[in-house]
């Protein structure tokens, strides 16, 4: 079966460079320091961020000039379609807790937070394809949320090709099963600086530009519309408490 | 369970405040903090619910998968509960950390269980049968784990859908199994037998309901009841490292029978509530 | 037998921003471009790069002089000296207690930065040091003031006043830092009869008035003394005010918090307690804030 028809569109209905709808909160929890909640499609991520807070355990582990990013990833049993046995610590959890941490420490300004630690949760509740994408960018509105300084969003979208040379956005489950070469980034957008790169199966050398830059594109567009979400929601929050009165 | 620093003027005023019947809050004794409850809020489950009691939020995806009745017992089906305390709602739950908590929840409404009827979750009797997982995921910690937790599984039950299968023998001894042709075609499962958790923790020498988090520092022991349809008592544990007397055992049990049929019917209530809406009512999940 | 039970339901679930009047304001977000030239002092949440000064949280820019710092709405407490807060004793080490602020690091009561019971001023003593535990012990909460900051950002915290110390029997309520408004002072003994310390750390600690003369800002806990159903009743009302301010993000001082406790005396205790109200609580103070502005 093709992933984009004859109308050039695919399974799910869209064209090949559309991302799937996204819709985000920020804050959906007290205890946390930061929480996010977000949607892409299907696939639905939780997000919490504790800290900056003095590292817990032994000493020895803290840096002198910089702060320790710890993260954890998680799914949901019921998240899958097939019930998953344990939410964690298999391979590909912790392979997944790796690359998040990788793309966090990309964007957080660690060395303002000495002898400390941040904590980043994720949550997948459903998974439906391109479940690091999601965790990445619902963990970088948490961070937001929790007023952690941040060079900027670090944003993740995954890009594949379907009918062997059209480059396709934002990867649901079923074009990852059915498709098999999958491409995914984790950028810092407005300085276009790739924090996280990881291609699974074979592409051609030719095709890589192509879909690296649909990609990359697919990033921006998710950042605007992160962005956009942040300012209105600090707007509807903050401009009640009297925090926003100065005259810049 | 998770601790937290505490001082002895705070206790204090939290021991004298019960005995007041005037807690920290402003509650009575018997009052529960207002809940909300949505039910089918996980696509990919047969049913689910999500209920945030203060700020305890239990989410619950209940998946039902076919499987082989035990030789024990052929004509019914299968149901396991499986707890996980996510790392979002407290860091001490990190990696294994809240595995102890997660298990002590899941035995415990296991064995209260026991009383919901799984007969209709056979398909073939000693061939086939439903089993039903029970996946609660805790998001975060405000208090009163048990009683949460319980009626979020009793919602996402409510909540669950199971399609139609007929099994038929092909010659005696294999089975066939078929999936109604109308894939929406399903079945509800009937949950008014099943119980809710009523704990009642013993501050000073009174019981309250519904603790939060500083109440439950203050409190030695906890006893949980577990409470069916019209206010029967299918299960008691007692939690903690304290001890009850025999006596208030007695009238503990007494007092969450009560309280237990008062929670089974708002639940059953809001539940209708909220079917009565219709199944294109918005979803709000997490969002707003 | 009486009891209470509610469930609402999701689709009923009330949204707690509160209408206002002011505009909605210049909001910056990490990576955002303040300003092209980079003669500016960097303030928090700002950061230098390429020449240009950027943004590094969400929220928005302040400016004083020179000194441009841009604010977020959430964050953990970024410490100032002379600010007064409200800490729990997590460890007593050697000569120190560490006490959790909400800073991102343990801050540190020296035990020469306390007032030793007796009140003079003297050499604090090895016998001074194995009496730590008696004067402050784990979970213990105290009220103080920023002395100065370490190096490495902790702060460094002190009790030497009268107005400082030990806290007795009374209620904690944590809130976000930023919403706790700076004021000439964060000790109030309210008019509805009770006393409230808003520390600049989101801690604020509500107890019983005492009409004291010998507050020693000491160590003493008077645990058999019970508070009486009337204050305590005062005193859960203004928790639940508080927190219901704090759930629609309204400013907390004296004068909200009043405006609120009064608005909720249409309700009973536990009726506080419901999202419904709080919104409603909150947005009367709201509206009543702002009629005092006009004036």
């Amino acid at each position: 079966m093709d992933l984009v028809s004859s109308q050039g569109l695919r399974i799910d209905g869209r064209r090949p460079n559309e991302l799937r709808k996204i819709r985000c909160k920020l804050g959906v929890f007290s205890q946390p320091e930061g929480s996010a909640y977000l949607e892409q499609g299907n696939t639905k991520v939780l997000a919490a961020v504790y800290g900056p807070h003095q590292t817990k355990g032994s000493r020895s582990k803290a840096i002198h000039d910089a702060a320790i990013v710890n993260c954890q990833y998680s799914m949901a049993t019921f998240s899958t379609n097939e019930r998953k046995r344990r939410p964690r610590g298999d391979l590909k959890s912790t392979e997944m807790t790796l690359h998040l941490k990788q793309a966090m420490q990309a964007s957080i300004k660690t060395d303002l937070y000495p002898y400390s630690q941040i904590d980043i949760y994720l949550e997948v509740l459903q998974a439906d394809g391109g479940n690091y994408c999601a965790c990445v960018n619902a963990a970088t509105l948490a961070l937001i949320d929790a007023g952690i300084p941040l060079k900027e969003y670090v944003i993740a979208c995954s890009a594949s090709l379907g009918n062997g040379d059209v480059p396709l956005i934002d990867v649901s489950h079923l074009e990852e099963t059915m498709g098999g070469s999958n491409l995914t980034v984790a950028v810092l957008p407005l300085s276009g600086q790739i924090a996280v790169l990881e291609m699974s199966q074979k592409f051609h050398i030719d095709h890589l530009p192509v879909v690296l830059n649909e990609a990359l594109n697919g990033c921006r567009r998710i950042y605007e519309i992160l962005d956009e979400y942040v300012k209105t929601h600090l707007n509807e929050i903050g401009t009640i408490a009297g925090w926003a009165k100065s005259d810049f | 369970m998770y601790s937290i620093l505490f001082s002895d003027a705070e206790k204090t005023y939290i021991w004298d405040g019960v005995e007041l019947n005037l807690r920290n809050d402003g509650r009575k004794r018997n009052d529960y903090r207002p809940m909300e409850l949505e039910t089918d809020v996980v696509t990919h489950a047969s049913g689910s619910a999500r209920l945030r009691l203060a700020n305890t939020d239990i989410l619950v995806g209940v998946k039902a998968e076919i499987d082989v009745p035990y030789p024990e017992a052929p004509n019914v089906g299968k149901i396991e509960f499986f707890v996980d305390c996510s790392a979002n709602a407290t860091p001490a739950f990190e990696g294994r950390g809240g595995e102890d908590l997660a298990n002590e929840i899941s035995s415990a409404l296991l064995k209260a269980y026991d009383v919901l009827p799984l007969n209709n979750l056979c398909i073939v009797p000693g061939f086939s049968c439903w089993k039903l997982y029970v996946d609660i995921l805790i998001l975060e910690c405000g208090g009163n784990l048990y009683d949460s937790v319980s009626l979020a599984v009793k919602s996402a039950l409510y909540n669950t859908r199971i399609p139609n299968v007929k099994g038929t023998y092909i010659d005696g001894t294999n089975v066939d199994l078929q999936l109604s042709d109308d894939l929406f075609e399903c079945w509800k499962l009937d949950v008014s037998k099943a119980p809710c958790f009523v704990t009642l923790c013993k501050i000073g020498e009174y019981l309250v309901v519904d603790p939060t988090v500083e109440e439950e520092a203050c409190s030695t022991a906890s006893i949980v009841v577990s409470v069916g349809e019209n206010g029967s008592i299918t299960g008691i544990f007692k939690i903690g490292e304290g001890s009850f007397h025999q006596n208030a055992i007695c009238d503990a049990i007494k007092l969450a029978g009560t309280i237990g049929n008062e929670l089974n019917k708002t639940l059953k209530l809001a539940l209708e509530k909220e079917e009565n809406l219709g199944i294109r009512r918005e979803r709000y999940g997490f969002l707003k | 037998m009486d009891q209470s039970i509610c469930i609402n339901l999701a689709v009923e679930r009330v949204n707690t921003s509160v209408p206002t009047r002011e505009q909605p304001c210049k909001l910056f977000t990490p990576g955002e471009i303040i300003f092209l030239q980079s003669d500016f002092m960097r303030g928090h949440g700002t950061y230098p790069e390429d020449d240009v000064l950027k943004a590094s949280v969400a929220g928005v820019v302040e400016q004083i002089g020179k000194l441009i710092s841009v604010k977020p709405l959430k964050n953990r407490y970024n410490g100032e000296v002379g600010d007064v807060v409200v800490g729990r004793i997590i460890e007593v080490t050697q000569k120190r207690w560490k006490v959790d602020t909400n800073s991102r690091l343990d801050s540190i009561l020296l035990l020469s930065s306390v007032n030793l019971p007796g009140g003079e001023l003297r050499r604090r003593s090895v016998e001074d040091e194995q009496m730590m535990r008696k004067y402050l012990i784990e979970g213990d909460l105290v009220s103080a003031e920023v002395q100065s900051i370490f190096a490495d950002g902790s702060l460094s915290l002190h009790t030497r006043s009268f107005t400082y110390g030990k806290l007795s029997q009374g209620i904690l309520v944590k809130v976000y830092p930023a919403l706790v408004k700076r004021s000439k002072t964060h000790f109030h003994n309210l008019p509805c009869g009770a006393s409230i310390i808003l520390g600049k750390n989101g801690f604020i600690w509500i107890s019983p008035t005492v009409s004291d003369a010998n507050s020693s800002g000491g160590f003493t806990q008077n645990l058999d003394q019970k508070v009486l159903k009337g204050d305590r009743e005062v005193i859960a009302r203004l928790r639940n005010c508080i927190l219901a301010l704090a759930a629609s993000k309204i400013p907390l001082y004296s004068t909200s918090i009043l405006y609120a406790y009064e608005e909720s005396e249409k309700y009973q205790l536990a009726e506080l307690l419901n999202p419904e109200s709080m919104l409603d609580i909150a947005i009367l103070t709201q509206q009543k804030i702002q009629m005092m502005e006009d004036f």
